[in-house]
């Protein structure tokens, strides 16, 4: 499809231009800042000269480093236990006909098609109401809601699109449904699952409004940004930031890398 | 064997069970339960800081009987629409451009697209608000350019602070739906249009923008459920003028502290969403049945 530029294309490509910028200039100010300190020069703004002195208080932030080892904790568990269910609830959905699992998708679909504030609201009386303390616990169980149905939607769309002949082979060369699963179902989903992986880990991370209601004294990162916001942030938070930026990117361009990898062949 | 074949039917049937029990009762119990108590305690009061667990309709009442709460409500729906409608221009716009590239382009230009939804929320909102503040990047910019003398205090901590806010960070999200439903557009349907005399622009207007109408219907769905429920951009970049309605629920489970207001508060949020949902649903159904 190698055709000339229409004026079209001109004029979309400029406000595709702008857009552009606009939605990446949140994260230039933040990794330009944590290179470049703004100071303030009677009054008006100016740029310190190129060091690397936030990365180095960042890395003696004890603080700062804590609340990023929760969330990659609680990011690990919740992407481990989620794959898990996801898996069985997509297995349920394809391997089983009636209500039960039409009930059973709309349940697991509906904290991603809610508003975040209602999930996390919804959680916390919950859990108010089984006098559960906020605390890794609560957050745990939020991710794990939040990320399923993300989980859940990848395996099912890759199961669905599988052969199932191969299924019904093995089965009827006698292999039991647990050797079928562990040697022709999961290897066939093995990208499904990096894939899903990869977004629920991403998704955890990042993790706010639902969090918020959940957090007690432990809280993720974001938690601890969205409070330390109040009193305004050290300039550790700039190197932070673009560093978790940095890591989002390659994260996501693995992740679509894998996606493009597993397309080219079945296309082929 | 008629023995065993039994015995083995029986074990089927218990461990189907057994499935069924933990695949639709762990989404019962973290989900619906969740939200039917939620439900509950709108109904419920609170008096001197107590729990009273009686059925009553007045946190509904405070609703529609505050001016307030109806204006902010009112102000707060226009807001996301006019932040979506703008989204869904821009958005368009944008899918467009990269639909029309050929596909190693296109690969890309969807990952830079999309890439800023996986950047911490909260990052970007602290770097908005320091682009937007009165002396931030923006501002200086501006009197650095000699375009204006003094800063722009309606940058931040205003109602157009919130608005430029949602659409920075929630213009990804329509930007995606969109370029999927163009894509899925058959090219054999341009080349109809292109053989038969037809214009570029005839093209987008025939061709493309009718079949495209689901994903502009699953974009606009997506930013105004997400902008609407969004409390935390308007809590950071909105200041004392710039109150929204998921702000008001918010605040009923920080500052103010009243569960059942706030819940049910945070059920007419729900039933918002769920209504605009069904109106875009019609409306999709209008148009393809047309």
């Amino acid at each position: 499809m190698n055709r000339r530029w229409h004026p079209v294309d001109v004029v979309a490509g400029l406000v595709a231009l702008v857009a552009f910028c606009v939605i990446y200039a949140p994260l230039v100010v933040v990794g330009m800042f944590s290179v470049w300190q703004p100071v303030r020069v009677r009054g008006s703004l100016g740029l310190s000269s190129p060091n690397f002195d936030s990365y180095v208080s960042l890395a003696g932030n004890q603080e700062i480093l804590g609340a990023v080892y929760t969330t990659l904790g609680i990011g690990a568990a919740a992407t481990v236990i989620g794959l898990t269910l996801g898996t069985v609830f997509a297995f349920y959905y394809v391997y089983t006909t009636g209500l039960p699992r039409q009930v059973m998708q709309a349940l697991i679909f509906l904290p991603f098609l809610l508003p975040p504030i209602i999930t996390g609201l919804a959680l916390l009386v919950a859990f108010r109401e089984l006098d559960l303390t906020r605390g890794v616990a609560t957050i745990l169980a939020g991710h794990v809601v939040v990320v399923v149905p993300i989980i859940y939607r990848t395996i099912l769309v890759r199961l669905t699109a599988l052969n199932p002949s191969l299924r019904e082979a093995s089965l009827d060369l006698g292999a039991s449904n647990w050797q079928t699963f562990r040697y022709i179902l999961l290897p066939q989903l093995r990208t499904a699952l990096i894939a899903a992986a990869l977004l629920a880990f991403a998704v955890s991370f990042d993790e706010t409004m639902v969090t918020l209601f959940l957090s007690g004294s432990t809280s993720t990162l974001p938690i601890r940004l969205w409070s330390m916001m109040r009193l305004g942030f050290v300039p550790d938070i700039n190197a932070l930031a673009t560093l978790i930026v940095v890591a989002a990117a390659v994260t996501a361009i693995c992740a679509g890398l894998i996606n493009l990898r597993r397309g080219t062949p079945t296309r082929g | 064997m008629p023995l065993s074949r039994t015995a083995k039917e029986t074990s089927l049937n218990w461990r189907a069970a057994l499935a069924g029990f933990v695949c639709v009762g762990l989404p019962g119990l973290f989900v619906l339960a969740p939200l039917a108590t939620f439900m509950l305690y709108s109904f419920w009061r609170n008096e001197d800081g107590q729990l009273v667990r009686e059925f009553t309709l007045q946190n509904y009442a405070a609703f529609f009987g505050d001016a307030t709460f109806l204006r902010v409500y009112a102000q707060t729906i226009l807001l996301c629409l006019g932040a979506t409608i703008l989204n869904l221009i821009v958005g368009y716009i944008i899918a467009l451009f990269i639909a029309r590239r050929d596909a190693r382009t296109r690969f890309g230009l969807v990952l830079v697209f999309v890439l800023p939804l996986f950047t911490s929320y909260i990052i970007k909102i602290y770097a908005i608000r320091g682009i937007l503040g009165h002396r931030g990047v923006l501002n200086e910019l501006l009197m650095n350019l000699g375009l204006i003398d003094h800063p722009l205090t309606v940058l931040i901590f205003s109602q157009t602070a919130i608005f430029i806010g949602l659409v920075v960070l929630y213009l990804p999200f329509a930007v995606l739906p969109i370029y999927l439903s163009i894509e899925r557009i058959p090219p054999n349907l341009a080349s109809a249009s292109a053989d038969l005399g037809g214009s570029t622009l005839d093209e987008l207007r025939h061709i493309v923008l009718p079949l495209s109408i689901p994903g502009i219907i699953l974009a606009g769905v997506f930013t105004f459920v997400m902008t609407f429920g969004d409390f935390a951009t308007p809590q950071m970049v909105g200041g004392v003028d710039g109150f929204t309605f998921g702000r008001i629920v918010f605040t009923q489970f920080g500052v103010a502290l009243n569960w059942p207001l706030g819940a049910a508060l945070a059920i007419i949020l729900l039933i918002t969403a769920v209504v605009m949902v069904l109106v875009a649903a019609l409306a999709g159904r209008w148009s393809t049945a047309r």
